[in-house]
């Protein structure tokens, strides 16, 4: 068989597919998907920060830095349960590298993360007046690294409900679980002791701090927050590729 | 020599599971509960089959339902990985399978995506596929239905434009499973001869069939399969009739 590097013509196809087919006739098209973290931004900042008068500073802002990359996370890791077990049909039929499934769901949600953010930054900016800083520069290493803990973790969920259907809805489940253990609509250093503990044992928790130090604090993150993020993608790729090459001999009769 | 298959000591074992434990409570519950327990049959749908295709060969597959052939055509493929045993193709062999025509064919995408789709699951390049891509549409005679979504084309037309873009990929092994059933007599026709062409072209063919006129036409040698164990290994006018040997002590 043909290595992965040839098939990046599918995987582009693939994903312009999936994007092609969420917006065809739809009047407001990719707007839509701007619709949903919109209206999570409002509900909380209303929320939170006028009923419940608590909240960091600019919340909205802040509120914005947290669930736009959370978003690209949580939609890749529920749609990625379903990457090989939706493909069956065709990995019966046609020998090709099954990594290029997990990749494009992953890619899919960047792309969709991506085109959310061209919309919302620029606007937030001039809406909120947020002060330009070299901190900005940083978003990029932490979207690579986020993404390449994500397929990780996609790599292994994929994998996983192949063999147990039911990771499908613990998947959903434990993604809204995570999203309050995540510092996404408080300030993690204002969280109580208990959370707090919680909270950073959570992975992915880590990047959202990333992203609040590069755009909304406007500091640089420190050295060992850097070891910590670049540590949790190597690892996790590297453990979620290798169970999939461990099992992807087997996705054919069990899918 | 790209296009040569070996096929070595080639066993392939299912998994028969009853009472399939695929969900974590179903695990959960039989660890408890024989009644609930999955129990497992081991099935052999291939038992030690070696033979090798030469290059530019046409090969017919025979036997009855369930006797492997189609198994043995996934695992040289590709598609199932050999519980024991091995095939082996000369490193760089493009092998293009047809075993369903329009695999990964989507029915709200136009002619023309679809065929960039279904290529590119072929692993083409996008150079690739601009190349072919007017053979294929040419070859299928869907012209001006290209822009079409797949979802309003006929059964017959969807079988063309599928097995216009299988024929154009160009590899030098083909796997065909029973495709020639479908379409009308032309197209048949059609088929057939383009895999007429396929074999002056001197590419290797692998054809699964119960038509044992399509074998004896098109193929050089067969190999018919019993059980998941080679039978015979020969000529294709031999095998069919050892093929209706097996048939005939069936019906006995």
């Amino acid at each position: 068989m043909r290595s992965l590097l040839e098939y990046r013509e599918l995987i582009r196809n693939l994903v312009v597919k999936d994007l092609k087919l969420k917006y065809r006739d739809s009047i407001l098209g990719f707007l839509w998907s701007l619709a949903n973290p919109l209206l999570l931004i409002l509900v909380y900042s209303f929320v939170f920060g006028h009923i419940l008068r608590g909240g960091p500073a600019n919340f909205a802002y802040f509120l914005m830095v947290g669930i736009l990359p959370w978003n690209f996370f949580a939609q890749s890791l529920m749609m990625s349960t379903g990457s090989i077990l939706d493909n069956g049909s065709l990995i019966r039929k046609v020998a090709l590298p099954m990594e290029v499934f997990p990749i494009t769901t992953v890619l899919f949600n960047l792309a969709q993360f991506l085109l959310a953010l061209v919309i919302f930054f620029p606007m937030s900016w001039l809406f909120f007046k947020v002060p330009v800083a070299w901190s900005w520069l940083n978003f990029f290493p932490i979207v690579v690294l986020q993404i390449l803990f994500t397929l990780g973790l996609s790599f292994i969920f994929s994998t996983a409900t192949v063999f147990f259907r039911d990771v499908r809805h613990f998947t959903e489940i434990f993604l809204t679980l995570l999203f309050w253990l995540t510092p996404i609509i408080y300030d993690a250093q204002l969280a109580p002791p208990l959370l707090k503990s919680v909270l950073y044992m959570n992975p992915f928790s880590y990047f959202i701090l990333a992203y609040q130090d590069a755009l909304y604090r406007n500091v640089f993150s420190s050295f060992e927050q850097w070891v910590v993020i670049m540590s949790l993608a190597v690892v996790f790729l590297a453990a979620g590729y290798m169970l999939f090459t461990a099992c992807k001999s087997r996705f054919a009769e069990e899918a | 020599m790209a296009g040569e298959i070996q096929i070595k000591n080639v066993s392939k074992a299912f998994v028969i599971r009853h009472n399939k434990a695929d969900s974590l409570k179903s695990k959960f519950i039989g660890s408890f509960y024989q009644r609930y327990r999955e129990e497992k049959e081991t099935l052999w749908a291939l038992r030690d089959v070696s033979f090798k295709i030469s290059a530019g060969e046409a090969f017919g597959l025979v036997g009855r339902n369930g006797s492997g052939k189609s198994t043995l055509l996934k695992v040289i493929a590709g598609i199932y990985p050999p519980t024991k045993g091995k095939v082996e193709l000369p490193n760089g062999s493009r092998v293009a399978t047809m075993i369903e025509l329009g695999v990964g064919f989507h029915p709200e995408l136009t002619g023309k995506e679809n065929v960039f789709l279904g290529a590119s699951i072929h692993g083409l390049s996008r150079r690739e596929i601009e190349d072919i891509y007017h053979r294929v549409v040419k070859f299928s005679e869907l012209d001006e239905f290209m822009d079409t979504p797949v979802k309003n084309y006929s059964s017959g037309m969807h079988a063309r434009l599928g097995f216009a873009l299988a024929v154009n990929l160009n590899p030098d092994v083909l796997l065909v499973d029973e495709i020639l059933a479908v379409g009308d007599e032309p197209f048949q026709h059609k088929c057939k001869k383009q895999i007429d062409k396929f074999r002056a072209d001197g590419k290797t063919i692998v054809f699964v069939s119960h038509s044992s006129q399509d074998v004896k036409n098109i193929c050089d040698r067969a190999c018919v399969l019993n059980h998941g164990s080679l039978i015979f290994l020969g000529k294709a006018d031999e095998a069919i009739e050892r093929y209706h040997e097996t048939l005939d002590f069936a019906h006995r």
